[in-house]
């Protein structure tokens, strides 16, 4: 498993269309990817009730964990969309 | 097999009329859109369960481990709870038909955002919800679509 904390950037936080964006691409992944909020427990990355759950604010540090073949690629792809702003 | 309420009163819709193509698509789950009259309303819970999330504009209320979402208007994030007021909190335990969120639909479109309202499933497949209701209007509270047990509790 390979992980990478990044701080989110999106204005208004990881709202309906950030949060479905971020999850689409988890899912086009194909592997297990999971978001935690510092100091909160990691949550699927592939539900978006449980990315909306979280209600991931800008300039909330995040750590997006990524398993299997093809994981760095999947990571860099995940880590792009929360530091855009 | 769920019954999902009507949390605001509107003419039912598809969900491809939002100008938005996150929910136009389904992207964010299957569901139906409905334009409110320009009156202040409240938006109620559809189902019972655990409000997991409130926003001023927006809620998420999860139902044996199915989320609903109930987003008033297209892009209102964007005017940061000006015109909202919250009436429950993040992690509420709520009864259908619950007031979550006092609004006002013309309040909206005056500062240039669509109305519209998003009622979806999260994570349910484009398609998957029967939307019998749409093309009629309905009254807060009435039903606006089932939730077949095929799609319920993912987990």
């Amino acid at each position: 498993m390979i992980e990478r904390t990044v701080t989110v950037q999106h204005r208004e936080g990881l709202h309906a269309r950030p949060a479905a964006l971020f999850v689409q691409t988890a899912k086009a992944s194909g592997l297990p990817v999971a978001i935690a909020r510092e100091g909160e427990e990691a949550v699927d990355a592939t539900s978006i009730l449980s990315v909306m759950q979280i209600g991931i604010r800008q300039g909330d540090t995040v750590t997006i964990s990524v398993e299997g073949n093809g994981a760095e690629d999947a990571l860099d792809a995940l880590v792009q969309q929360l530091e855009q702003s | 097999m769920t019954q999902v309420l009507a949390p605001v009163s509107g003419q039912v819709h598809p969900l491809s009329v939002v100008a938005d193509e996150i929910f136009s698509s389904e992207m964010v789950g299957s569901g139906v859109c409905l334009r409110p009259g320009p009156d202040p309303q409240t938006a109620v819970a559809p189902v019972d369960g655990e409000l997991v999330q409130i926003h001023p504009h927006a809620f998420v209320v999860s139902n044996r481990g199915r989320g609903v979402l109930v987003h008033l208007g297209v892009d209102t994030v964007k005017l940061l709870g000006e015109g909202f007021e919250k009436l429950a909190a993040k992690g509420d335990q709520v009864t259908q038909g619950q007031p979550l969120i006092r609004w006002n639909p013309a309040g909206v479109e005056t500062q240039g955002y669509p109305s519209d309202v998003i009622v979806c499933v999260l994570d349910t497949p484009p398609g998957s919800i029967a939307t019998k209701s749409v093309g009629t209007a309905v009254n807060t509270g009435d039903l606006l679509f089932e939730l077949p047990d095929s799609l319920e509790a993912r987990r």
